[in-house]
């Protein structure tokens, strides 16, 4: 095969600039033709970048670009940006949630005038991903992190002229804003300290940091650890979501929910791991894995237990998003300094984000599917849906169920391995937490199954149309996540190799 | 030269001003206001230990700030014109379509 090491060395940023030039594309496209709707073409074009960057991260991934076998990370641009199997697992991530909502957003825009418009801001804010997880200094990071959030705002807020998208917009651009300068004052605060914004060169200023300095670092890793949690979609910064999920075009909250948080982990792992190292920020007094472990269960419990009491259906995933996150919290939370496990806990939150990025973004796309014809979106709006739909209605089931982590499906390994890794790492009390609340998240997971399958219909809605689009992202998302299963040997393991090679 | 702690004390206290300003501000144009001032608290960071430690990452992360910080108002205003025009208002509590 051939390898990427026989290429120049900026080919090992092949996903990000297919991505960017795809968007530049839609943008000339748009240019030509500005008044077309030719949805084919525009989603076409979208679907295509995405498959071949997804397709060059694959590639790499195989031919261990990046890796310790083949002459370890690669590094670019004055170490600012890096390549190693870490960024190109996320790239795959995030590349394959964009193309399943490239795919769907065919029928949910069609004959909208300002189509090519979305598909390049959300190439954009893909791009501004593949980037986060490639960045190697808090410079990259910080403006990657903007790239990937300041085309979200505008998405959310796609839907002009519709309240609720303009407000989820405003909200979520308000507490995104106000994130991003909390982040970007805690750069300063770690510039201020270390005189440096390149991981390594940060930890090593913090290993021969000055004692009294050391409550401006500690406020400087707070505040950018807040940055994390807004992006993550974590306690204290989590209050965004459930707003800008429910307000924004349902393809545009399933990117938001699956993507743009594994970008916020894929970034919060490498900062954290290479930048502050732990036995460092221990001495230092900083010690952010007790601080991860709290936010974990937080996040986790108030995910969980306000999902379980919304009416609305796209609430509810919004909350079980927060509650997602929580789980892969446990990926920093369970880590100690030196130990041999750390590569496993770090490596199962990956898998589980690559699971969830399946499942999810399935789930949201059909809220999509509901929404595009026109049915309520409250849990008893969806009463005898699977007669009408029973296709479309046993993937959903598939993907409640995965979210639920019960055994045949995806999700069920994901978490398993995710918890099991907790307690090899000693760190039981968050896999218990864990455990306890994937049985609660049971109980709303199954509401909508119920209401689904049992519950009878009114038959005041008819469903007039088969989407194609829609019905194939929610079918690819759903093979996804029932092969995941069996194929989930092979993702753990790489997951597991490549964040080992992070503690190097 | 200046000592280090005045240049924190300075910025600390204009990135409470922004923080204060967030938090009691109900026009969003006021709260844009309030998050370039934050913004700029980062700033003057930057530059005054980019000279303490002799080298330009400091200033050169200043440059992008200021960039990004274009680009955030740009979205935002873009964002409160749409708000403006669905609510005949541009106070960020009046858009309560959904609960909090």
């Amino acid at each position: 095969m051939l390898l990427q090491t026989q290429l120049p060395q900026w080919t090992a940023l092949g996903p990000a600039l297919i991505l960017a030039i795809t968007a530049l594309v839609l943008f000339v496209i748009d240019s030509v033709d500005p008044d077309s709707t030719d949805s084919a073409l525009l989603a076409g074009v979208s679907v295509v970048g995405t498959l071949a960057a997804l397709g060059v991260a694959a590639w790499f991934l195989a031919a261990g670009t990046g890796q310790v076998g083949t002459g370890g990370e690669i590094t670019l641009f004055r170490d600012a940006l890096v390549v190693d199997g870490m960024s190109l697992f996320f790239t795959a991530i995030f590349t394959s949630v964009a193309a399943m909502v490239f795919v769907a957003s065919y029928d949910y825009l069609k004959d909208r005038p300002d189509q090519a418009e979305f598909y390049s801001l959300v190439l954009l804010a893909t791009t501004g991903m593949a980037l986060l997880a490639s960045s190697n200094s808090l410079a990259t990071a910080f403006i990657s992190l903007e790239l990937t959030s300041l085309p979200s705002y505008a998405l959310v807020a796609y839907l002009k002229r519709n309240r609720g998208s303009v407000e989820a917009g405003l909200k979520y651009f308000l507490i995104g804003a106000l994130s991003s300068s909390v982040f970007v004052f805690g750069i300063s605060l770690v510039y201020a300290v270390t005189g440096s914004l390149l991981f390594s060169d940060v930890a090593s200023a913090l290993g021969d940091l000055d004692q009294s300095f050391r409550g401006v670092a500690g406020i400087g890793v707070l505040m950018i650890a807040g940055g994390f949690a807004f992006k993550t979609a974590s306690v204290p910064f989590h209050f965004w979501a459930p707003e800008a999920y429910e307000g924004a075009p349902a393809p545009v909250s399933a990117f938001l929910s699956s993507a743009s948080k594994a970008a916020g982990f894929a970034v919060a792992f490498r900062v954290f791991v290479e930048a502050f190292p732990i036995a460092t920020a221990v001495d230092l007094g900083i010690d952010w894995v007790l601080a991860f472990g709290i936010l974990a269960v937080v996040t986790m419990t108030l995910g969980n237990f306000a999902a379980a009491t919304q009416e609305n259906v796209k609430r509810m995933l919004a909350y079980s998003s927060i509650g997602h996150a929580g789980y892969v919290l446990i990926g920093l939370a369970a880590l100690s300094a030196g130990a041999a496990t750390n590569g496993d806990v770090l490596g199962a939150s990956m898998a589980h984000l690559l699971v969830y990025g399946f499942m999810n973004t399935g789930a949201f796309l059909f809220v999509a599917l509901v929404e595009h014809w026109g049915v309520g979106r409250t849990f008893e709006d969806y009463n005898g849906l699977a007669e009408r739909a029973p296709m479309a209605c046993a993937a959903m089931t598939v993907f409640m169920f995965s979210l639920a982590g019960l055994p045949p499906f995806g999700g069920f390994f994901s978490k398993y391995f995710l918890f099991a890794s907790a307690i090899g790492a000693g760190f039981w009390w968050l896999a218990a937490f864990g455990a306890l609340n994937s049985a609660l998240s049971l109980f709303y997971y199954s509401r909508v199954v119920k209401a689904m399958w049992i519950e009878e219909s009114d038959g005041s809605f008819e469903l007039t149309s088969r989407p194609i689009g829609l019905y194939a992202a929610i079918m690819v998302a759903a093979v996804g996540t029932l092969v995941l299963l069996p194929g989930f040997g092979p993702v753990i393991e790489t997951a597991q190799t490549v964040a080992a090679a992070l503690f190097g | 030269m200046v000592p280090a702690q005045w240049y924190l004390m300075l910025s600390a206290a204009i990135f409470c001003i922004g923080l204060f300003g967030i938090l009691t501000r109900r026009n969003a144009l006021l709260f844009l206001m309030s998050v370039e001032l934050m913004l700029n608290a980062a700033n003057v960071n930057f530059i005054a230990f980019s000279l303490q430690w002799g080298n330009v990452t400091g200033q050169t992360f200043a440059l992008f700030t200021m960039a990004l910080a274009a680009a955030e108002v740009a979205i935002g205003i873009g964002i409160i014109l749409v708000l403006y025009r669905n609510f005949r208002d541009t106070d960020v509590t009046k858009a309560t379509t959904m609960r909090w």
